[in-house]
């Protein structure tokens, strides 16, 4: 317990030498603001990620036959995938489940031919915000043979709503399919698949074209809570009408993202780290230049009667007072920061001179330049403790030096 | 005759400087007894200061016993030492060292808070300051004093628990006749009114013309010990 005499002392002492204790808040506060500003914009970029992944295309579960993954065969499906959702929706912690087909096709506008994807949905499950249609806008485009494409798709190949586009591809049973649709709009989206090469149609319209009666490539469920994955997982894999497909959570269906996701994670430390290796060196310094200035007034205390222990206290009251201080300025000040980034975001293009933003694409998932940056509570309690106990590992040698003192000795000095 | 506080007997103390050891104290004698108004004096380097430390428990003998209250000090470890000087003993320095973040007050009342006085101690340093003529500026920080001011701060820190020894080294050494003279009355008046006993080591004339007892020390030993008539006093007699 650190009494309030030894708390006066400890926080009038900071004001001896202002200019020093001015460095070392500003060493600390500089630690925070560039901690919370590079956490949260690794936050940020992290989060957008996850949606990325977890949004549109990959959701948190999926459901597919054995072996689909493999080569993504047209054959391969799932049957039954009426009564499959209507299963799947009894689970009280699954919010959605898409069923999608995707087929290898080829389209064409007038004579010449282009390779597409064709990507049959529910346009009713699909429409919400993570859904790969959002919005009954785009929904509403679905069905009766009219489709959305995606929009590099449709800038390269000069596709605009109102077309016809003819599509020909293979059914489940090796004979040619065919059929003519009307392009009802053009649809920019995350998942690359469907932004370079989608022509997305209603599931209703793709089984009839693929001869895939009530049959569907994939599930996409979405959850209430994806803490709670691993118990949906096992429920889901235990329903008799799953007992032969694959329920897979996204984690198992993308790992390099896993990983990219722990690296973020760890790069956030590893600024930590560096940062507060700084800061301990500034409050370290200026706890023992002030130590030891202080020797003789030391030695005055001990000789008062006053023990080393309290004079440790002493030290290490200020130790924590500065770093108490410094952490605080640096926190009202990354927060501050992020707070006025968050609604506007930072564009990493724009920061690199392009006058633009861009979406880079990588495992099929579109990632934009621009990035929303996230102050997590964590993150700053993080901050705050790494700094709490560098200014006591701080005052370990200025420490060392009091206990050692003797009264006599520290006033000569 | 009065109690024995302080047995200093044939007590040696060497220090090292470089390769030359420089003997201080060579068998020195002394005894401090209960209501001394003491005076060592004696050249630079004759040991006063060095005795001083030995009695006020800040320094070990080399040699010999000193007995502070019966306790032997040479048996005594850091800790118990520091629990001497914190609970009996009171000191006052040359260069009054006051804790210079701390006001008059503060100064007083943080080493009553270390002696484990309770949410009194603020109104015993008050009374104490107040005593010494420092009532109006208690609230003051060192820095905001004179020297002669500073110097009875430290004096009221060193008795505001009322110690039965108080050790002073060149209490008088910064400060004008006017306000040394005010300093020794005061203590002279403590010494009579709360039966406190008071050491100096001086140089000072003027501090030596208050003692009731002056020692003298030459090269590490006793050389004079002449207690002084008090009605021979003026100083008394002003009082």
């Amino acid at each position: 317990m650190v009494s309030r005499s030894t708390l006066r002392i400890a926080w009038r002492n900071l004001g001896r030498n202002r200019k020093r204790t001015i460095l070392a808040l500003s060493a600390i506060a500089v630690g925070q603001l560039a901690f919370l500003s590079v956490a949260a914009l690794m936050r940020g970029f992290g989060e957008q990620y996850l949606d990325s992944i977890t949004g549109p295309m990959v959701g948190h579960i999926q459901i597919h036959a054995p072996r689909w993954r493999d080569d993504r065969s047209i054959d391969v499906t799932l049957r039954h995938v009426s009564a499959t959702i209507a299963e799947v929706l009894q689970d009280p912690d699954v919010e959605r489940a898409s069923p999608r087909i995707y087929a290898p096709a080829l389209a064409a506008l007038e004579v010449e031919g282009f390779m597409s994807v064709v990507v049959g949905i529910d346009p009713a499950a699909e429409s919400h915000p993570r859904g790969l249609v959002p919005g009954e806008h785009l929904s509403g485009q679905l069905g009766e043979h009219r489709v959305l494409v995606g929009a590099a798709l449709a800038q390269k190949q000069t596709i605009e709503p109102g077309m016809e586009i003819a599509i020909v591809g293979q059914d489940v049973d090796g004979s040619i399919a065919n059929d003519l649709f009307t392009v009802s709009g053009v649809i920019p989206s995350a998942i690359d698949i469907v932004h370079s090469q989608g022509i997305v149609m209603s599931l209703e319209d793709a089984q009839e074209l693929f001869l895939m009666p009530d049959q569907a490539h994939e599930i996409v469920i979405h959850l209430s809570n994806p803490d709670r994955i691993g118990d949906v997982v096992a429920r889901l894999s235990s329903l008799p009408l799953l007992r032969d497909a694959e329920v897979l959570p996204w984690q198992e269906i993308l790992p390099q993202f896993v990983s990219i996701l722990k690296l973020m994670e760890g790069y956030i430390f590893v600024v930590l780290f560096i940062v507060f290796l700084a800061a301990a060196a500034g409050i370290a310094n200026t706890m023992l230049m002030s130590t030891f200035e202080r020797t003789h007034e030391f030695g005055m205390l001990l000789s008062l009667g006053c023990g080393p222990g309290r004079l440790s206290r002493i030290i290490a009251t200020e130790a924590l007072l500065l770093g108490l201080a410094g952490v605080s300025i640096g926190t009202a000040l990354g927060v501050g920061l992020v707070a006025l980034t968050s609604g506007s975001g930072i564009d990493y293009a724009a920061l690199g001179g392009s006058a633009s933003s861009y979406e880079a694409a990588f495992a099929g998932i579109t990632m934009s330049s621009h990035t929303f940056p996230k102050t997590y509570v964590s993150d700053v309690a993080v901050g705050v403790i790494a700094v709490l106990l560098t200014s006591l590992l701080s005052v370990t040698w200025p420490v060392l030096h009091i206990v050692r003192l003797e009264p006599m000795e520290a006033m000569r000095s | 005759m009065n109690n024995t506080l302080v047995d200093v007997k044939n007590v040696t103390k060497d220090y090292r400087a470089g390769k030359v050891i420089v003997h201080a104290l060579r068998g020195l004698d002394l005894a401090i007894h209960e209501g001394d108004f003491m005076s060592i004096v004696g050249p630079s380097g004759s040991g006063k200061t060095t005795l001083l430390n030995l009695v006020g428990a800040l320094d070990t003998a080399t040699s010999g016993e000193v007995s502070v209250f019966g306790n032997d000090l040479s048996t005594m470890g850091r800790r118990r030492r520091a629990d001497l000087r914190l609970k009996s003993l009171g000191f006052v320095f040359q260069a009054y060292n006051l804790i210079p973040v701390l006001t008059a007050r503060e100064n007083v009342e943080f080493v009553l808070e270390l002696q484990g006085v309770g949410s009194e101690r603020r109104d015993i340093a008050f009374s104490t300051l107040d005593d010494l003529g420092m009532g109006d500026l208690a609230d003051r920080q060192p820095n905001e004093l004179s020297g002669g001011q500073q110097q009875r701060v430290a004096v009221a820190r060193a008795v505001a628990s009322r110690p039965r020894l108080v050790l002073a080294d060149e209490p008088t050494a910064n400060l004008d006749s006017e306000n040394a003279e005010a300093l020794l009355q005061m203590m002279r008046h403590l010494r009579d009114e709360q039966a406190m006993t008071f050491v100096f080591s001086t140089h000072d004339p003027l501090v030596v013309s208050y003692a009731s007892r002056v020692v003298t020390l030459r090269d590490g030993r006793v050389v004079s010990d002449e207690l002084k008539d008090p009605t021979s006093d003026a100083h008394e007699a002003g009082n």
